[in-house]
């Protein structure tokens, strides 16, 4: 079985490559958009295992990007992860509605990030 | 005549409540606004002068009139008395004539009788008649009007005459010779009775057309009262009703339009004016009443203008509060960004992702992560209070178990209370109840306060605790820590405060928890307290509704 496609949408470098770092000693693949509208062209281009999103995104919104996603049959059952800010009253339940599997807050634990994403697409 | 004055009072913009309009309100509206009675209504109206003098002036009117009827009233008693009284005199004297000719009469008769009886007794019964004549004659020549005088002469002589000639037939009877005294009597007796009797009938006569004249005189005189006084009553109650017609309309009109004016003024047109040609009373009354229409406008424009700054100070604030929630959203990701990149890659390198670390790095890596965490909790703090202070904090609602939230604090904050040496301990009776609120934040305020107390508790312990306390839950943490002066426990909620500086230099903090922990009881609609004795140790209650039911916003 190959291995697992992971999305991370997520306009910040340093950000990005913690995740890439954290991911290169596991078996996933790693493919990564810097803006919604990229984030949403990629999960219909490469069929990723689960998805990364950031609530705060250039172009459209985490968000926006999470119901388009959901609205399209051929991303509608992927997992989501919404990497939330704090700060935003009820931000957890604006992800949730707009159809995230899960969420996480900024700054999230890396480990913590590893956890859930084992357990919503175990590595095969 | 202002121009206003052509209007009428029922021209006005928003009529007042019409008052009961019967078939008298509608005559008089018919005469004011179809008859030149309207024009001098208002002329009445613009005469200057007060209503006082005015109402005078019209009863001062009637009365002379009255006044005058009744002079003139006199004046025909008097004339009619006197003209009765010339008729009774008519009558007196006819009669009088009449007694004369009766006297007369008789004074033939008893000369006949003598020349038959010729006795004494019949002749002085003539005589007696005789003087009967001449008495009454004396009352009719006294004072007899001189178309009678001379007739009166005729009748005085032909009676003297007559006289003589009885006084020579009597003489005659009693020497009897009565053929002479018959021929006598026949003869010149006789016709003097004739002639008398004519003369006597003249002057009854001209009493009989006096009395005729005077008759038609009185008449054609009640006839004259008649008219004069039927025409001083019509003059009179025309008068009045026309004096009273004017005067109370040229005082309604305006009090009518005063009332128009006030109804519109009432509705809220402060713009009204009111127009009256009076210069009265009423007319003072409608200046002023101009005045204060002004005066409401100026001030009525004064706070509508007032209440558009306020709408636009609202406008702008409203827009500062939004900027100033955007610019908190936007912080709050700019700030946890750089944050999470710091507490990221320090948490990689010591997992061992980028190899083994050298044992020396261990210690600085752990305080970077340690001092990464603290900013993270400065950060959030700040963020909290601007969030409630800008009024956009909102409880999350639910169902929640206090014993889950002491057990979340003890379990984070067990690992400090051990590096300190303190003994930290969790009560929780068995029978606590499932309450409603925003437990994440419920366990903020419990972890803030619990923190505190380690933070300023040297030795002994530290013992959090929930019971149930009526309707609400009561969450107590003490400690055996430095303690805090009364005189300042009230300002400990206040932001920003610690107790002093080198508090705040040798334990850290922001100053920002026991404020914020305050706020998020305040918004749960609980309360927060604390007693303490200095060296002894404190105690920090705050208790929180069993059942929320909806946050109250700050």
């Amino acid at each position: 079985m190959s291995a697992k496609t992971i999305l991370y949408v997520e306009d910040n470098e340093f950000n990005r490559k913690i995740v890439r770092d954290l991911l290169a000693r596991t078996s996933y693949r790693l493919v990564e958009a810097t803006d919604g509208e990229a984030g949403v062209t990629m999960a219909l281009q490469e069929s990723p295992n689960l998805i990364l999103m950031d609530i705060q995104l250039p172009k459209i919104s985490g968000l926006d990007a999470t119901r388009r996603l959901r609205a399209d049959p051929r991303t509608a059952q992927v997992p989501i992860i919404a990497i939330t800010s704090y700060a935003l009253s009820g931000d957890d339940q604006k992800a949730l509605d707009a159809g995230a599997s899960a969420y996480l807050a900024k700054p999230y634990s890396p480990r913590e990030l590893l956890d859930l994403i084992r357990k919503l697409a175990p590595e095969s | 005549m202002p121009p206003q004055a052509a209007s009428h009072p029922e021209n006005g913009a928003v009529p007042a409540p019409a008052p009961h309009l019967g078939w008298g309100e509608g005559l008089a509206r018919f005469l004011l606004t179809r008859s030149p009675l309207g024009l001098v209504v208002r002329w009445f109206a613009s005469v200057p002068g007060s209503v006082h003098a005015k109402l005078l002036c019209g009863f001062m009117l009637i009365t002379l009139v009255l006044i005058a009827m009744g002079a003139t009233g006199l004046q025909i008693i008097a004339k009619m008395s006197r003209q009765s009284q010339l008729m009774h005199q008519a009558h007196d004297r006819g009669t009088w004539s009449l007694q004369m000719e009766h006297a007369f009469a008789m004074q033939m008769n008893f000369t006949s009788l003598a020349l038959i009886l010729k006795d004494e007794a019949t002749i002085a019964r003539i005589l007696r008649e005789n003087n009967r004549f001449n008495n009454t004659m004396a009352r009719i020549e006294e004072a007899s009007p001189p178309e009678e005088r001379e007739l009166i002469q005729r009748i005085r002589t032909a009676q003297e005459e007559a006289m003589t000639t009885v006084a020579d037939i009597a003489n005659l009877v009693r020497d009897g010779r009565l053929d002479e005294a018959t021929k006598l009597q026949v003869a010149k007796e006789y016709p003097l009775y004739v002639q008398i009797e004519a003369l006597i009938n003249q002057v009854v006569k001209i009493e009989q057309d006096k009395m005729d004249g005077l008759r038609r005189s009185v008449a054609a005189e009640n006839q004259r009262a008649l008219i004069l006084m039927g025409g001083f009553v019509v003059a009179s109650i025309g008068l009045a009703l026309l004096l009273g017609f004017v005067i109370s309309w040229s005082f309604i009109l305006p009090v009518r339009e005063a009332q128009g004016f006030l109804g519109r003024v009432a509705t809220g047109d402060f713009g009204a004016r009111i127009a009256v040609p009076n210069r009265d009373e009423f007319g003072v009354l409608a200046d002023h009443l101009n005045r204060m229409s002004r005066e409401l406008q100026r001030l009525h424009e004064d706070q509508r203008a007032a209440a558009r700054e306020l709408t636009t100070l609202n406008e702008k604030l409203k827009r500062a509060s939004m900027a100033k929630s955007e610019f908190l959203a936007s912080m709050s990701h700019e700030l946890r960004t750089p944050m999470n990149a710091i507490l990221g890659f320090t948490e990689l390198m010591l997992d061992g992702i980028y190899g083994e670390i050298p044992p020396s790095l261990k210690g600085p890596l752990t305080d970077v992560q340690a001092n990464g965490k603290h900013l993270l909790r400065l950060i959030n703090e700040v963020l909290d209070l601007s969030k409630i202070e800008a009024g956009r904090m909102e409880l999350s609602l639910g169902e929640y178990s206090a014993r889950d939230v002491v057990e979340t604090v003890t379990a984070s904050l067990r690992s400090l209370a051990a590096e300190k040496g303190l003994e930290f301990s969790a009560r929780v009776p068995e029978d606590i109840p499932p309450a409603v609120g925003d437990a994440k934040r419920i366990t903020q305020c419990l972890m803030n306060l619990a923190g505190n107390a380690l933070k300023f508790t040297k030795e002994g312990r530290v013992e959090i605790g929930v019971e149930p306390k009526g309707n609400t839950l009561l969450y107590r943490v003490s400690d055996t820590g430095i303690g805090i002066p009364q005189d300042q426990i009230g300002r400990l909620f206040e932001e920003f405060r610690q107790l002093d500086a080198t508090v705040a230099h040798e334990f850290g903090g922001t100053g920002l928890g026991l404020s914020i922990t305050k706020k998020f009881v305040e918004l749960h609609g609980g309360r927060v307290w604390a007693e303490s004795q200095v060296g002894k140790g404190s105690t920090f209650f705050f208790s929180i509704p069993l059942r929320v039911d909806k946050g109250r916003p700050t």
